[in-house]
């Protein structure tokens, strides 16, 4: 049975002269998951906002053909009246949360629909149980991952028969994922209709019963699903020269931990990690959800310090004989902090490039940190962004920001690289390119590249030896065989 | 009936507002009664700090210590009298303190209570989005400063170009937070028209929220008898 129908559906953003949607037909049935796929930008999101009735209730432009959910005509109808019937999850879980409380923050969609109390509860209880979240768990101190499945949490628990989510995997490990995908496949059997966006195709493939394909403004329906999607998962190459171990380290962690307080008392994030890393190496970081790998990032950072354990990094003064190397202490602990030589040395590669764009043009962002301007042209070729120059950073799409914000910080040729998710939201070409770019600065500059990252695609390409993490210990150390096993390829 | 005794870090959202109220209403209205005013503000903060919004009264001393220093210092120096210091230093703090209830409810609470007064829902809307907001600036602060460090644009030295690297960032994140924030609570089935509604978890007023707003209403009768003497 059709749950939502499109009928030649345009639409135009205000004070943009492209139609994003030209003429697109799309159906989707209860008992299937479908798929929308398509490039960054594309528009995929555009479509999600139609169905749920964010377009044109709350989000406005120019509109024309139907949308009918279960037979009826929508546009025109209100959001509260749509959202009883499609539930939505919007992507940036961590910008949707309303409540300090996991059950609160459950209970919000539920209260507002009016169900009756022990219907809220036992519904809080069953969604908690399915995405794995405490009921008492503070919000604010949730992991990307945990905001994530509490939000789509949120949504479920509401029970509307169309649910439409929007790059749910983005931050969830591969135990998540799947376990997130075995529920909507459940809800499909059940008799749901689900339809998903998303980038990780590679999660997907054994779950999904029907695909679409968005390109210019044109929404097509995928026939050789098998064949699609595995053009999109292919295992990127590796184009960096194999690392050979030494024993030069560059940072070596000593039983760190990490603990931080919360109104419901003391939590542990990272308990005891003792670990080597070695100068021109490609580390990549594994683990699941809350595991601690953005912190051991920022302790890493410096931005974070350690609560119990030490941290020792081996910078050599650049200007010692090559002969008698001289380790430059000015970074050590108790002298008084050089923050700007500090980042000088590390360059870090935010999960979100919102917070580090603020220069007026594309060219004046990378050449903040640049040598010279030819320097900072190079790297924007490098990053293909020779025609967006002039353009303000804050205004281009999501993968263009997250390529300036890479460019940004790598123009500084900093020792060492710290990304954390930096495929996140990107469609497979995009990733491809950016992988290529960073083993090409890996290789011309030999610094040191620690990442975090749960795209399988690319994992293996951006990896020397790998860091398992578990339980706040370092649970295994690895090369890219590690990687292999944790996600199975 | 257990619970009313429990002591608590969170105020009942009606009390709330009415303390704040009464704080910044007769605050303002005697600051001119000098020292009787200021009497009656400290005697609050103090009546607050120990009935549960110790968080709140903690949070917002720089600002008073800051505030005051600013404008008792202007007033000071523009008038040369002290009295007059007090007088706006008064104002300042009534206007401070006012604020402190409101960083002892919860946005859940304030929520349920208010919808269950069957208050206007766009101004319910509001208080949601602003209360949730505010845990959110100061945690948006945070990461931009962050940034600016990460990107070696912290120095105060430079200030065109810390005004950029902290202004753009915040103000860009601010308006999709908000943005966000309401688009979520709306496809959550949020409804600005008369809608039936569930309250999930009644908040219930306790022994301290009858002691704080007792204490509060004393403060002011004590202060309304001292200036009809």
């Amino acid at each position: 049975m059709q749950a939502i129908e499109l009928k030649n559906i345009n639409f135009q953003y205000p004070l943009q002269d492209k139609k994003i949607l030209d003429t697109i037909n799309f159906t989707a049935n209860y008992g299937e998951i479908s798929l929308i796929t398509g490039h960054t930008g594309s528009g995929k999101s555009t479509i999600l906002n139609i169905m749920g009735g964010i377009i044109p209730n709350i989000i406005q432009g120019e509109i024309c053909g139907q949308v009918y959910i279960d037979g009826e005509e929508q546009l025109g109808k209100k959001l509260s009246y749509i959202c009883r019937k499609v539930g939505v999850v919007l992507q940036n879980a961590d910008l949707q949360i309303v409540h300090k409380i996991v059950e609160d923050e459950i209970a919000f969609g539920l209260e507002n629909l009016a169900f009756p109390a022990a219907k809220i509860a036992c519904q809080i209880d069953l969604v908690c149980a399915l995405l794995q979240l405490e009921k008492d768990w503070e919000t604010r101190t949730l992991s990307g991952g945990q905001k994530q499945r509490l939000i789509t949490a949120s949504t479920l628990a509401m029970g509307q028969k169309i649910i439409i989510l929007d790059e749910p995997l983005a931050n969830l490990d591969k135990k998540s994922s799947i376990a997130l995908m075995e529920i909507l496949k459940s809800l499909a059997i059940a008799g749901y209709c689900v339809i998903i966006i998303e980038h990780r195709l590679d999660m997907l493939l054994e779950y999904v019963d029907c695909v679409w394909s968005l390109k210019q403004g044109k929404l097509v329906k995928v026939h050789n699903i098998r064949l699609h999607m595995q053009e999109q998962v292919a295992k990127m190459n590796d184009s960096a020269t194999p690392f050979y171990e030494n024993n030069e380290k560059i940072f070596s962690l000593q039983h760190v931990g990490y603990k931080v307080r919360t109104h419901y008392g003391t939590k542990t994030i990272l308990k005891d990690i003792t670990v080597d890393i070695e100068k021109g190496s490609r580390t990549i970081l594994l683990g699941e959800n809350g595991s601690g790998k953005t912190t051991l990032l920022r302790l890493l950072a410096k931005l974070y310090k350690p609560t119990s354990g030490n941290i020792e990094q081996y910078f050599y003064k650049r200007k010692s004989a090559k002969s008698q190397k001289e380790l430059d202490r000015k970074f050590d602990k108790g002298r008084k902090a050089k923050k700007k030589k500090w980042f000088d040395t590390i360059g870090i590669v935010a999960q979100n490039p919102d917070y580090q764009l603020f220069m007026p043009t594309v060219l004046q962002e990378i050449a903040f940190r640049a040598k010279s301007k030819e320097y900072a042209l190079e790297i924007a070729e490098l990053f293909g962004l020779t025609s967006i120059l002039n353009r303000h950073p804050q205004s281009l799409s999501q993968g263009q920001k997250r390529r300036v914000s890479i460019a940004s910080v790598v123009v500084g040729e900093q020792e060492v690289l710290l990304l954390d998710e930096p495929t996140v939201g990107q469609d497979y070409e995009s990733v491809c390119e950016l992988v290529a770019i960073l083993n090409t600065l890996h290789e011309r500059t030999n610094n040191t590249m620690i990442t975090i990252t749960h795209d399988m695609r690319c994992v293996e390409a951006l990896c020397d030896k790998a860091i398992l993490i578990e339980d706040g210990i370092v649970a295994d150390i690895g090369g890219k065989e590690l990687v292999k096993k944790y996600f199975n390829i | 009936m257990k619970n009313f005794f429990k002591y608590r870090t969170t105020i009942h959202p009606i009390i709330a507002i009415f303390t704040s109220l009464f704080i910044i209403f007769f605050g303002l209205f005697f600051a001119n009664r000098v020292y009787v005013c200021l009497y009656f503000l400290l005697a609050c903060y103090f009546w607050l700090l120990l009935l549960g919004c110790f968080r709140g009264c903690i949070h917002t001393l720089p600002f008073v210590v800051v505030l005051v220093l600013i404008f008792g210092s202007i007033s000071y120096f523009t008038t040369k009298s002290i009295e007059h210091a007090i007088i706006m230093s008064n104002r300042v703090l009534a206007t401070i303190f006012a604020i402190i209830p409101g960083f002892s409810t919860s946005a859940v609470d304030t929520t349920r209570c208010l919808s269950s007064m069957k208050i206007n829902r766009g101004v319910i809307l509001g208080m949601l989005i602003v209360m949730s907001f505010f845990p959110l600036l100061f945690l948006e602060i945070k990461r931009v400063r962050e940034a600016m460090k990460t990107r070696g644009a912290g120095s105060i030295f430079k200030p065109k170009i810390f005004y950029r690297a902290f202004l753009i960032p915040l103000i860009v994140r601010l308006t999709n937070i908000t943005d966000l924030l309401t688009l979520s609570v709306e496809t959550r089935g949020y409804s600005l028209e008369k809608a039936p509604y569930t309250i999930y978890k009644k908040c219930h007023i306790t022994l301290y929220d009858i002691l704080i707003i007792f204490g509060i209403l004393t403060g002011v009768m004590g202060m309304l008898f001292v200036n009809l003497r």
